[in-house]
């Protein structure tokens, strides 16, 4: 112990040194680089959750759009076999002798492969919410910042708004659906001609609260000009809202979908889609649990991953979180 | 007599800034506020919060549109619509320097494209080098690194905030420079910085201050002359000198009165003078700006006038 107290004693002007009193010194920043993007990810892969959802997305995604390339469906192939119709997994397996993936979840109502439509069928509806979204995504944002910036345009398009908000979205779709087809081209046609609308709408009242912020104005004070004021000053600090948005865009408009195709307004039956084969599985579901259950698993999967993904990415982009 | 052969940057004639939400609820935030601005010099604007002082400042940025009245720039007019040229000169010539340092930067984007934005809008550089040879040149004047040029406003201290927004303001060259109450939201230890840097760029480049504050010990410290504004009216505009010596107005009075004094004993027994704007009777005699002389004017009606002249320069 005092053998410490010696060694302390001895070696105290050594302990110590002047700084020397530098301004620029001061002035430096130690702590690492901010990137906003890498932030982002940083905080997404920091949840395990994330990562197994993500690799359910992968394999769904890729499901989705490889077994229809590899494995052409063909709903009519076997509509001479009436052996084939309604049949179990086991027995369609039986039938066309041995194990096949193509007829390990049973046969449709025509001898259809079960297996072979849910993934022609998730991918109709997958390109027709990712088409949609990034059509109404694309017009809404746009209109809806100069929807709020231009106070000329407020005042013609409330008007709009009110009136187009008041027409029940699903009575317009069916009319739609009804006066211009129900092909694919068509129902992306009559899910985006007003969906982009409310999109704008939320957008405009997100861009009027930032709109007056101080370092807008500072911006005004420097001549600059509005579209590069959107641009800069208002679409960065929107990435969570519109990260927000996709979240829940997406997945609603494949529920859109399966609902309209369900109540029988939606795709043609010449379109496999997952909503069609809800509608044909649902009439004796009880006996053939095997043509239900498949689709509305997948549309329901679907949903959920490209829901819980959306919002564990709109959390990770909000930066108060990177801390 | 001297003042009248300096040249005037800004004059603001008869200036009236009304807020309304519909014809009915309208609010005079500015009042036929009249002065003008020599160059080279710092002119402030005092007066407690609400009084109109920042109004008058985003008025001349044409942020709020005047009501009435005219505000020129150096014999021009920039009130009201003006020339597309006119427009951007005037951009370019008057800059501002907001009051919250953490608030009017865009949190979003690097200090390098901050300090540049006026850069790229009026294109002041002939190639990418000469825009970043500029942009470091200013970072350093501002006594910040070029380093931080690839860093993030929140990344910075209050101080080191305001003197980015100072930089933005400094590389675009003006003439004419309004600092909305530029060091009220900085640490007390950090504001004399800021300050001097002000007053070197005014030094080094001649320019001219609209100052904004309420502080009135900084005020003196910076300014020139002082005109002192009250629920959208001026009041009182003079030297700083002779109005720290000579208060005459009642309400100039009482914001003199609330300078706190840096010794408890006199602070505990200094009398407060609160200001009653029920004491003047406007109802027969009218009101109106008077030189007193001596570069000294002051709002009031003739019974008064008679009043200040006699206490400033005796009988």
């Amino acid at each position: 112990m005092a053998d410490k107290i010696n060694a302390a004693a001895v070696n105290e002007d050594e302990l110590f040194t002047f700084v020397s009193n530098d301004d620029l010194e001061s002035e430096k920043i130690i702590a690492p680089r901010y990137s906003y993007w890498k932030s982002v990810f940083r905080v997404f892969f920091r949840k395990k959750t994330n990562w197994f959802v993500l690799g359910l997305l992968a394999l769904l995604l890729l499901s989705c759009f490889l077994v229809p390339v590899f494995c052409k469906y063909d709903p009519y192939e076997n509509v001479t076999n009436a052996y084939m119709y309604n049949k179990s997994p086991v027995e369609a397996m039986r039938l066309t002798g041995g194990f096949s993936l193509k007829w390990c979840l049973g046969s449709g109502q025509l001898g259809n492969s079960i297996f072979y439509g849910i993934w022609t069928s998730a991918r109709t509806s997958l390109l027709l919410a990712m088409i949609c979204a990034a059509i109404n995504m694309t017009v809404g944002i746009i209109l809806g910042a100069v929807w709020g910036y231009s106070k000329a345009m407020d005042r013609v398009m409330l008007v709009v708004y009110s009136i187009i908000a008041n027409v029940p979205y699903i009575l317009l779709i069916s009319v739609l659906v009804y006066i211009i087809g129900s092909g694919f081209w068509s129902f992306v046609f009559a899910l985006t001609i007003t969906g982009w609308l409310g999109i704008s709408y939320f957008f405009r009242t997100q861009v009027l609260i930032i709109r007056d912020r101080e370092y807008s104005l500072a911006s005004r004070c420097l001549g600059t000009p509005i579209p590069r004021i959107i641009s800069k000053n208002i679409l960065p600090f929107l990435t969570s809202v519109i990260v927000t948005l996709l979240a829940t865009e997406l997945p609603s408009y494949i529920s859109m979908e399966v609902f309209l195709s369900f109540i029988g307004i939606g795709l043609s039956a010449t379109v496999p889609s997952l909503g069609r084969m809800i509608q044909e599985g649902q009439v004796a579901f009880r006996t053939y649990p095997w043509a239900f259950w498949p689709p509305v698993a997948i549309a329901a999967l679907l949903t959920i991953i490209l829901y819980v993904l959306g919002q564990s990415l709109a959390d990770a982009t909000d930066p108060r979180t990177h801390m | 007599m001297e003042e009248n052969k300096r040249e005037v940057v800004l004059s603001i004639k008869n200036l009236d800034v009304v807020f309304n939400n519909s014809r009915k609820h309208s609010f005079k935030a500015v009042d036929n506020v009249s002065f003008d601005i020599y160059k080279g010099e710092t002119f402030s604007l005092v007066g407690e919060s609400g009084s109109g002082k920042t109004t008058i400042g985003r008025a001349i940025v044409r942020i709020n549109p005047c009501s009435a009245g005219a505000i020129y720039y150096k014999g021009k007019k920039i009130s009201g619509k003006i020339s597309r040229k006119d427009d951007r000169d005037v951009v370019r010539k008057i800059q501002m320097i907001f009051q919250d340092p953490a608030a009017s930067l865009n949190e979003r984007a690097t200090i390098d494209y901050i300090v540049s934005e006026g850069l790229y809008n009026f294109h002041l550089y002939k190639d990418e080098k000469d825009r970043i040879q500029k942009v470091e040149n200013v970072i350093r004047e501002v006594g910040l690194l070029p380093e931080h040029l690839t860093r993030y406003p929140h990344e910075f201290s209050g101080g080191q905030r305001q003197r980015v927004g100072l930089a933005r303001s400094i590389v675009m060259e003006p003439e004419f420079i309004i600092a909305d109450e530029p060091i009220s939201a900085l640490d007390v230890s950090i504001r004399a910085q800021v300050l001097n840097l002000l007053k070197k760029f005014q030094k080094e480049r001649g320019l001219s201050y609209l100052f904004i504050a309420h502080d009135l010990s900084i005020v003196r410290f910076i300014s020139d002359r002082i005109a002192v504004i009250h629920k959208g009216k001026i009041v009182e505009i003079a030297e700083t000198n002779e109005l720290f010596e000579y208060p005459l107005h009642p309400y100039t009075k009482s914001l003199m009165s609330a300078i706190p004094v840096p010794d408890p004993m006199i602070e505990k027994q200094k009398k407060l003078f609160i200001y009653d704007p029920s004491q003047h009777d406007y109802s027969v005699d009218k009101p109106s700006m008077v030189d007193l002389g001596n570069g000294h004017f002051i709002y009031g009606n003739q019974r008064e006038i008679d009043k200040y002249k006699e206490i400033r320069f005796g009988k």
